[in-house]
């Protein structure tokens, strides 16, 4: 995997993140339940970690 | 949000009205972030009318997490028609025609339970001065929402945050500078102008 898609995935990811804001913010919960976000937030943060460590190494 | 993904000829009076042959499905294309605009009541909007008529087609928007629906709102697919017909006619791909600073314009996205009676059964207009020029409803489409995600991420892999234009109904024209649009859906009701 190259750094621009690294780059390009954890960028998404973080808009993930600020989508997951907006709907706990927003007490959004009819299409995604809360339980879901909670369980995506904990995945996308590990992502995240492993996403960092590979643009380092690149 | 990594894209804007626009769907073409997904209402049948539409593709009549621009003597477009039939399609099996609608087409798809997509717009980059940097010509989108959210638009907020009383804007002035600059469009480049030097580079030929500029057509307004009127579009359910939906914004997807997870490639669920997370959001939905009203949004205006702006073409340069002639550059737009002149890149057909020689064959050439037509993005340059739709793809111009602020040629995608929408309108604050709201939640799908801010439309009692459903967003697909709730109807989006658009008026110029005052004037109805479309009128649609989503269940009149050719592809249903679930469909149009599914087609979506097979030809361009979602990301979350992603827009979705779904099409517009019979009824596109030009805009002239000056013009006073105001964009109808459920709780939206946005006036705006044009320059």
């Amino acid at each position: 995997m190259d750094r621009y898609k690294t780059s390009h995935d954890i960028l998404a990811r973080i808009e993930r993140l600020r989508i997951m804001h907006d709907l706990m913010k927003e007490k959004s919960f009819e299409d995604i339940s809360k339980e879901e976000i909670l369980t995506d937030l904990k995945t996308t943060c590990e992502e995240l970690e492993e996403l960092f460590l590979q643009l380092s190494d690149q | 949000m990594d894209k804007i993904i626009c769907l073409g000829k997904n209402y049948a009076d539409h593709a009549a009205e621009m003597k477009d042959a039939p399609v099996e499905k609608p087409l798809l294309f997509i717009k980059p972030p940097s010509v989108l605009k959210e638009i907020k009541k009383g804007n002035s909007i600059d469009l480049p009318w030097e580079r030929g008529a500029i057509h307004f087609e009127t579009e359910v928007v939906f914004k997807l997490y997870k490639k669920n629906i997370i959001a939905v709102g009203v949004g205006l697919d702006l073409t340069l028609r002639d550059l737009q017909k002149e890149l057909k006619e020689k064959g050439h791909p037509w993005e340059r025609a739709k793809t111009f600073k602020n040629s995608c314009l929408i309108s604050e996205l709201k939640s799908t339970k801010d439309f009692p009676l459903g967003w697909e059964k709730t109807p989006f207009s658009l008026l110029v001065n005052g004037e109805k020029r479309q009128e649609a409803l989503f269940n009149q489409a050719i592809m249903r929402a679930d469909e149009i995600i599914h087609y979506a991420n097979e030809n361009f892999p979602l990301c979350d945050g992603d827009l979705i234009f779904t099409g517009t109904p019979a009824g596109v024209g030009p805009l002239k500078s000056g013009d006073q649009l105001t964009l109808k859906f459920g709780p939206i009701d946005l006036s705006f102008g044009v320059i």
